[in-house]
């Protein structure tokens, strides 16, 4: 198993599904915890985003997270229906400003440009899918 | 996540064990609310503390808030390295004051 494919429901509970297989992709793949927990931080930050801001129906939607390990790389995908949102072109939190005078969601994003190489948004077909990328240490996964 | 109270000589201490994140904020929330309700100087022992998301940290946000409208006093002890990056990418290092030991952490609250 290099990759993990599952569909959530827009609600935070549905987070925890996504924290389990994650960890379990880490114990097949024999990752340890600091490639580990990057990424589960990461997409509580874009999961929660999603299902908090992304809807305004109040109806059910469905969130698609993929998570693989390639090439020296834990690649994250999450692609959602919701109203087109581009968290990369959200403004940099001022980090010395106090939390209650930040733009809402602008932590959550700043910690997960902090934690991730390589952030990545598109709008494809009413779907916005963000890639997150984070380069394995030499010595982890994939080994022969 | 799991909170335990305990306290030494007078000071109140909440160990929390596990992941901070938006699942688990609203408890963790509820739980350090409770306890400073009553406890005005407080340590936060977070060695057992995994990771703790933005979810988390709005949450330590409002309770150091609510605790220097108070009067009272939050310090933080025992920060992993993971969860010390973590505060340093949100700038909440500067916010609290934190001791490596949970002896240094009730010696500063006290003072």
């Amino acid at each position: 198993m290099s990759s993990i494919e599952t569909t959530i429901k827009n609600s935070i509970a549905e987070i925890a599904r996504v924290v389990a297989l994650v960890e379990e992709l880490a114990s097949v793949q024999q990752l340890p915890p600091s490639s580990i927990w990057p990424l589960n931080v990461a997409l509580d930050e874009v999961l929660s985003n999603i299902i908090s801001y992304g809807h305004e129906d109040g109806a059910e939607h469905e969130i698609c997270v993929r998570v693989s390990v390639e090439h020296g790389l834990v690649v994250a995908e999450v692609e959602d229906d919701g109203k087109a949102f581009d968290p990369l072109a959200a403004p940099t939190p001022e980090i010395d400003v106090p939390l209650e005078e930040r733009s809402v969601g602008g932590l959550g994003i700043h910690i997960v440009r902090n934690l991730m190489d390589e952030v990545t948004y598109s709008r494809i077909a009413g779907r916005n899918r963000l890639t997150l990328k984070r380069a394995l240490a030499k010595d982890e996964g994939e080994r022969a | 996540m799991n909170v335990h109270e305990c306290v030494i000589d007078g000071v109140t201490v909440l160990e929390v064990e596990g992941r901070i994140d938006s699942l688990t904020a609203p408890d963790f929330e509820a739980q350090l609310v409770a306890t400073l309700s009553t406890a005005q100087r407080l340590v936060l022992d977070l060695r057992q503390l995994l990771y703790i998301s933005s979810a988390g940290f709005r949450v330590l946000y409002r309770a150091v808030t609510q605790a220097k409208q108070k009067d009272g006093k939050l310090v933080l002890c025992g920060l992993s390295s993971t969860v010390s990056e973590l505060f340093a990418i949100a700038g909440f290092n500067r916010l609290f004051t934190i001791t490596a030991s949970r002896e240094e952490g009730v010696t500063a609250v006290a003072s």
